[in-house]
């Protein structure tokens, strides 16, 4: 009976749907974690130069930037999201049914999981430089926080911005909660309950690093940061220093 | 609630019934008459007495055998035994939920959920008639992660090792599951598989197929809650690999999504997710022992 013949996906299920777990926390809850901690570095104040310098450390990578990217951010991620689309094709939420705290949890798991899948795709379209070719990729990494932030302004942008932030959000921090029963980390009730105010607590974090940056960007003195750049590039530009990277490249003699 | 005097009730019971002042209890029934037929609902009305549960309301029915506009009808198929929450077999939806129907107490159904009761067949398992399931995929999880302790042989084993206290307070509240199958119908990640025989297959063909339908999709939060029990006792762990392959293959425990509804809904309250926890920890290390040990 060819037909019944398990397919690749269906004979390693169990570890695909581990791996994809897996992704779930490293490197892409991780990731999530470092990008939005290091987006708020626009609150510091001043005229988004800890936010540059963030950005410059990241770019300081040079030409490994792309490869790692794709290894560690973009096919980690669509490999989660493809398993995940899988996953909710094939369950049948029932929560009108059954309205419990868990099962609402569920719902919203897979909800918010798709709702992050479209922001994300669209957040990386418009400031990424792989948006460029279809007009987007606004984020230059020499103009970081006056990019951004114009990036930001329209109202309808932010909005969406709220709503893909504390979406991607409560994915992780409550996927943070199911992975853990997942893998086995907490298995009493106690424990989970325990567990669950600490994903609740990385939740609440995590949102507000995401919305405050979001704030940040939106309450930037664009012309000022904007100032605050081009003095920045100019030191660089001195120091001779390519791409603005902090690399130790020889540093030329200025004997003025 | 008066009903009316000449209500289907009525014709069946007589004038004088004892019927207490004409009270009356209004059932709607989602109903089949063969499998894989159409279903269609249909109305009851049947007596009210004091303490009645939804066996007793169906026995009713089954014995005045007449729809609430008072045509002959077919008696409506359930099934029940122990009437006691004990033998499993009267699951069914009763107002949307699933749960057993000897100990769902109309008074309370009516001050929850408003006069009329409404049931349905379980939505997870192929019907067979009316109220009847064919629950073979709920037994084929318990076959698949070998729920039971291994002692066939030609000789006598002699006793089987202690067991301390400790493990008996853990292990009890496991083995109270009466295969009822609550936690398959509340659960998400558990959908119906319904195997239709073919033109001129064979039974043994047809079996065979329906078997590998069942073992594709998940194996369902009782068996692996049993696949646990069985797990922990020292005779049964003898077949512990065996059990960890079954709950690591297609449909097993990697399919929960921790929706957490079968804890919810079990009526002999067994902690379903921390028996799921403690397997998807027992499957973590078992995968990395094969990965390594190999
Ligand atoms: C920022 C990106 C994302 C992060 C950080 C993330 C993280 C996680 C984590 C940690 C889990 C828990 C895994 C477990 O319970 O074992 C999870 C579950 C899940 N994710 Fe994502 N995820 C992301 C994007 C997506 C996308 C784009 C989808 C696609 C729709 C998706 C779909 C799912 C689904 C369906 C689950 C639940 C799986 C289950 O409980 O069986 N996720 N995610
Ligand atoms: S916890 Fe798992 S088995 Fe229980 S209802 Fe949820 S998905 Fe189903
Ligand atoms: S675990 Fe509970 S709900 Fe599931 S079959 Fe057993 S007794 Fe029924
Ligand atoms: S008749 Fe046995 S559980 Fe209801």
């Amino acid at each position: 009976m060819s037909e019944s013949s398990p397919s690749f996906l269906e004979r390693h299920q169990f570890l695909i749907y581990r791996l994809f777990s897996l992704a779930g926390l490293i490197p892409v809850g991780a990731f999530l974690a470092v990008h939005l901690l290091t987006n708020a570095s626009i609150l510091a104040g001043d005229d988004g130069r800890t936010f540059q310098s963030r950005v410059d450390m990241i770019h300081s990578l040079g030409p490994l930037l792309v490869p790692i990217e794709w290894a560690f951010i973009f096919l980690p991620m669509l490999f989660h999201a493809a398993v995940g689309f899988v996953i909710i094709a094939n369950g049948l939420p029932n929560v009108g049914s059954y309205a419990y705290v868990g099962n609402v949890r569920y719902t919203l798991q897979r909800a918010t999981g798709m709702i992050a899948f479209a922001f994300i795709v669209w957040h990386i379209m418009q400031l990424h430089w792989l948006g460029k070719p279809f007009g987007g990729g606004r984020f230059d990494p020499h103009h970081a926080a006056s990019t951004a932030a114009t990036a930001l302004q329209p109202i309808l942008v932010s909005i969406l911005y709220c709503i893909g932030i504390l979406s991607t959000v409560f994915h992780f921090s409550n996927g943070l909660w199911t992975l853990g029963i997942t893998w086995g980390l907490w298995t009493s009730p106690a424990a989970m309950r325990r567990a669950n105010v600490v994903s609740i607590v990385v939740g609440l974090g995590l949102a507000a690093a995401g919305l405050g940056a979001l704030g940040g960007f939106r309450s930037l003195d664009v012309p000022k940061a904007r100032a605050a750049e081009v003095w920045t590039e100019k030191q660089k530009r001195a120091l001779a220093v390519p791409g603005g990277a902090v690399a130790p490249a020889p540093i030329p003699a200025t004997t003025h | 609630m008066i009903k009316a005097a000449d209500s289907a009730a009525d014709l069946v019971h007589g004038a004088g019934d004892h019927a207490s002042e004409g009270a009356v209890v209004r059932v709607r029934v989602l109903r089949q008459d063969v499998a894989g037929g159409e279903s269609y609902w249909e109305r009851f009305e049947v007596p009210y007495e004091p303490n009645m549960n939804v066996i007793s309301v169906l026995q009713k029915i089954a014995a005045q055998a007449r729809s609430q506009d008072g045509r002959k009808v077919a008696p409506v198929a359930w099934d029940c035994n122990c009437l006691e929450e004990v033998c499993g077999s009267c699951t069914m939806l009763i107002n949307g939920r699933t749960r057993m129907a000897c100990s769902a107490l109309v008074d309370r159904l009516q001050a929850e959920d408003g006069d009329e009761i409404e049931l349905r067949p379980m939505s997870k398992f192929p019907v067979v008639r009316d109220l009847v399931v064919d629950r073979r995929r709920l037994f084929r999880g318990l076959e698949k992660v070998k729920a039971w302790v291994p002692v066939e042989g030609s000789y006598d084993l002699g006793p089987g090792p202690r067991i301390s206290p400790e493990e008996q307070e853990d292990a009890y509240p496991l083995s109270e599951c009466m295969s009822c199958g609550c936690c398959l119908e509340a659960c998400p990640q558990y959908t119906k598989v319904e195997a239709v025989r073919r033109d001129g297959e064979s039974e043994a063909d047809f079996e065979k197929r329906r078997k590998a339908a069942f073992d594709a999709g998940f194996v369902g939060a009782h068996a692996i809650s049993q696949a646990v029990l069985f797990n922990a006792h020292p005779t049964g762990r003898m077949i512990a690999d065996e059990r960890m392959e079954a709950l690591t293959r297609q449909g097993g425990i990697q399919m929960c999504g921790n929706a957490q509804n079968c804890v919810a809904v079990c009526p002999k309250r067994i902690p379903l997710t921390r028996s799921i926890a403690r397997a998807g920890r027992a499957a973590t290390i078992w995968a990395l022992k094969r990965l390594f040990d190999r």
